[in-house]
């Protein structure tokens, strides 16, 4: 006689679905939120009350949401700057550093081309934040390109280096002398970034981030560049043998890369503070690493992170005021967020069958 | 000027700064040598090392033991190293992202857990009493070497003593030549039954509450008190450390006290009142990091498997 028994059985799936990859990226995030509601209980806080406080802060009304997309805007730009890094397995963790750059190239350009026509001054200020930013990162890119050298470190103590060199200007030569505080006086105003929408503080580097994503998603699609970037991401040894040279490309990507968040850095000064301060960034560059590995590296879905991203921060800051709640809390549960998506994305690839054995 | 720098009792102060700036990256940087030598690549020492910090002070200034802060940043530091070895070893998430998620969980963890435990931002900051030093009978009365070695605390000895004990345990142990083999062909460790998983989880935790330890001390003994991102990237200077070192415990030692040196150096410049603007000075380690990045690719003794997932 056979006996058929039933055994559960764990094996890799051959193809993974979008469906399950969204449905289990949503539950990652139901989980997060769990945790971060045993966080605000142990601030003392009624959670209900709390959350409904960061959904309101974040959403009720236009303003509340335009502000929304307003601390969207930075994280948008230094998501993509990493999503486009990573993609092409170059770890620029300097996105931090590389803001301050653009902040400061901003800054210098809004006080001192202010001869220039306000078109050409936003324009100016756009792109030589941008060439400065990437000419730092020129510096992580040749060291990792000509000489091998690990760019996460790199980028990561030039991060603190850049703050320095910041902290110096701010106590010095740019500092406002009416404050303690390490801060330049105001730009005048013909150096202001446009505001889209009057009564709001939504400025032109919102559609400067949602055109940086368009551009890097044509980027890696269309052109050659963006190809050798999948390719190398693929399998860098077959694409060396393919004749793609893998030393420009890295440098090329950083320069990109590091261009790109430096432009979040650029609207941040010229569009939202009007002035350069040591806490221009709430770790922006930081929090940039995990909306890109949240969004897949796909430049698109960035925008949609940020977004969210940016509800977060916007609304925490209601759910403080209301709630006494402090903001900080976001922090934890961005981070509790990409770890759940992590896991959900490794465990998405695996299924549970019960399968008849032979005994 | 240059009087003052060469005065015998200023050249003390900078040799003694020195052991005591080193002895936090030093734990770190041992712990991570065990690490990867087991092939794994955690580069979230940082945020280790900023949980121990956490950990310790919170648990010294709650309950006004020093010693129960010690303990609280080896636990934390090693359930930190327990997540970690999971993203890295179970689940077997790329190294260096589950790395940086680890790091800014524990920035965000501490930052906030530091607003509810101690309240909002006050005219005076909550601060504990910090460590003694412990002078070592007649070694410390041993004129210059007495003041530089053995007038320091009691962790700095501990981590100067993890040295050739973590060299004991790689190089003369059964547990250190698995981890050592692990390192450059889990294969073959694998092949002869032992669990590859098992010894990475420890390595990795090992790993962890050394950095766990390592940050505490800047907490209970430096500073006596607690910021946001205390640790300001010494983490990642142990982890610059370790490659400086070439995965070898005495060569990881010269190179920890080298970046202390040079931290000890900056400060008592600084406390000179040198008309240089101290931000410069600051930023030195981390320039010497780069130099020290650039330079030192050529003579490499990285484990082969390093930052490699084992897949059977």
């Amino acid at each position: 006689m056979i006996n058929f028994v039933n055994k559960l059985k764990i094996e890799k799936r051959l193809r993974v679905s979008r469906l399950s990859q969204f449905l289990s990226v949503l539950i990652a995030i139901m989980a997060a939120f769990m945790i971060a509601a045993i966080l605000i209980s142990m601030a003392g806080a009624n959670v209900p009350e709390a959350f409904s406080a960061l959904f309101a802060g974040a959403f009720s009304s236009k303003k509340a949401f335009m502000e929304t997309l307003v601390k969207a805007t930075p994280l948008t730009l230094t998501g993509l700057a990493v999503a486009l890094a990573f993609r092409g397995r170059v770890w620029n963790i300097g996105a931090e550093g590389q803001f301050f750059v653009g902040a400061m190239a901003s800054y210098w350009i809004s006080t001192n081309l202010t001869w220039l026509p306000t078109v050409w001054l936003f324009a100016a200020n756009i792109v030589i934040a941008f060439l400065a930013a990437a000419a730092i990162g020129l510096i992580p890119g040749v060291l990792k390109a000509k000489l091998g050298v690990d760019e996460t470190v790199v980028t990561i103590m030039m991060n603190y280096i850049i703050r320095y060199f910041l902290s110096f200007m701010l106590s010095g030569p740019w500092q406002d002398p009416r404050y303690e505080f390490q801060m330049s006086p105001e730009i005048p105003k013909v150096s202001y970034f446009p505001v889209l929408l009057s009564n709001t503080r939504l400025h032109a580097g919102f559609i400067i981030a949602l055109l940086a994503a368009l551009l890097v998603y044509l980027l890696l699609q269309k052109t050659p560049l963006g190809y050798e970037m999948r390719a190398v991401g693929f399998n860098p040894i077959a694409a060396k043998f393919k004749g793609i040279n893998i030393t420009k490309n890295i440098i090329i990507i950083m320069a990109l890369s590091a261009g790109i968040a430096g432009l979040a850095g650029a609207g941040e000064m010229a569009g939202l503070h009007h002035r350069l301060r040591i806490d221009i960034s709430t770790g922006y560059g930081y929090t940039g690493i995990l909306i890109a590995v949240m969004a897949g590296l796909n430049p698109i879905t960035v925008i949609p992170v940020a977004i969210l991203f940016g509800a977060l921060v916007n609304g925490a800051t209601r759910m403080q005021v209301l709630t006494k709640v402090p903001v900080s809390v976001v922090y934890a549960t961005e981070a509790i967020i990409l770890l759940f998506v992590l896991a959900a994305q490794v465990l998405s690839e695996y299924r549970i069958r019960s399968i008849r054995d032979v005994e | 000027m240059l009087s003052d720098l060469l005065h015998i009792t200023f050249v003390i102060s900078i040799l003694a700064g020195m052991f005591r700036i080193a002895t936090p990256l030093l734990l770190a940087a041992s712990g991570e040598l065990v690490a990867e030598r087991a092939g794994v690549m955690n580069m979230s020492i940082e945020g280790t090392m900023l949980m121990g910090a956490f950990a310790g002070f919170l648990a010294a200034a709650k309950t006004g033991s020093l010693l129960a802060g010690t303990i609280m940043a080896i636990l934390a530091g090693g359930l930190w190293g327990l997540l970690f070895a999971f993203l890295a070893c179970t689940l077997k998430v790329n190294q260096i992202i589950a790395s940086l998620t680890s790091n800014l969980l524990s920035s965000g963890l501490t930052f906030y857990g530091y607003r509810v435990a101690f309240g909002e931002e006050r005219a005076t900051i909550p601060s504990i009493k910090i460590f003694e030093v412990v002078q070592i009978p007649y070694l410390s009365k041993i004129p210059f070497i007495g003041e530089v070695l053995f007038s320091q605390f009691l962790l700095s000895y501990v981590a100067l003593l993890m040295v050739p004990i973590i060299g004991f345990f790689l190089y003369r142990t059964k547990y250190g030549l698995q981890i050592r083999s692990l390192g450059e062909n889990p294969r073959a460790v694998d092949m002869r039954g032992v669990s590859v998983t098992r010894l990475q989880y420890f390595a990795v935790i090992f790993g962890g509450m050394m950095s766990g330890l390592g940050g505490s001390f800047l907490t209970l003994a430096s500073a006596g008190l607690f910021l946001p991102d205390i640790t300001a990237g010494r983490g990642w200077l142990a982890y610059v450390i370790v490659i400086a070192g070439n995965w070898a415990p005495g060569k990881i030692l010269i190179a920890a006290l080298a970046f202390a040196f040079l931290d000890s150096f900056q400060l008592h410049l600084q406390s000179l009142g040198v008309n240089f603007p101290y931000q410069i000075l600051l930023a030195l380690p981390y320039v010497f990091a780069i130099l020290v990045m650039a330079g030192n690719r050529s003579r490499s003794a990285a484990p082969l498997s390093l930052a490699i997932p084992y897949r059977r």
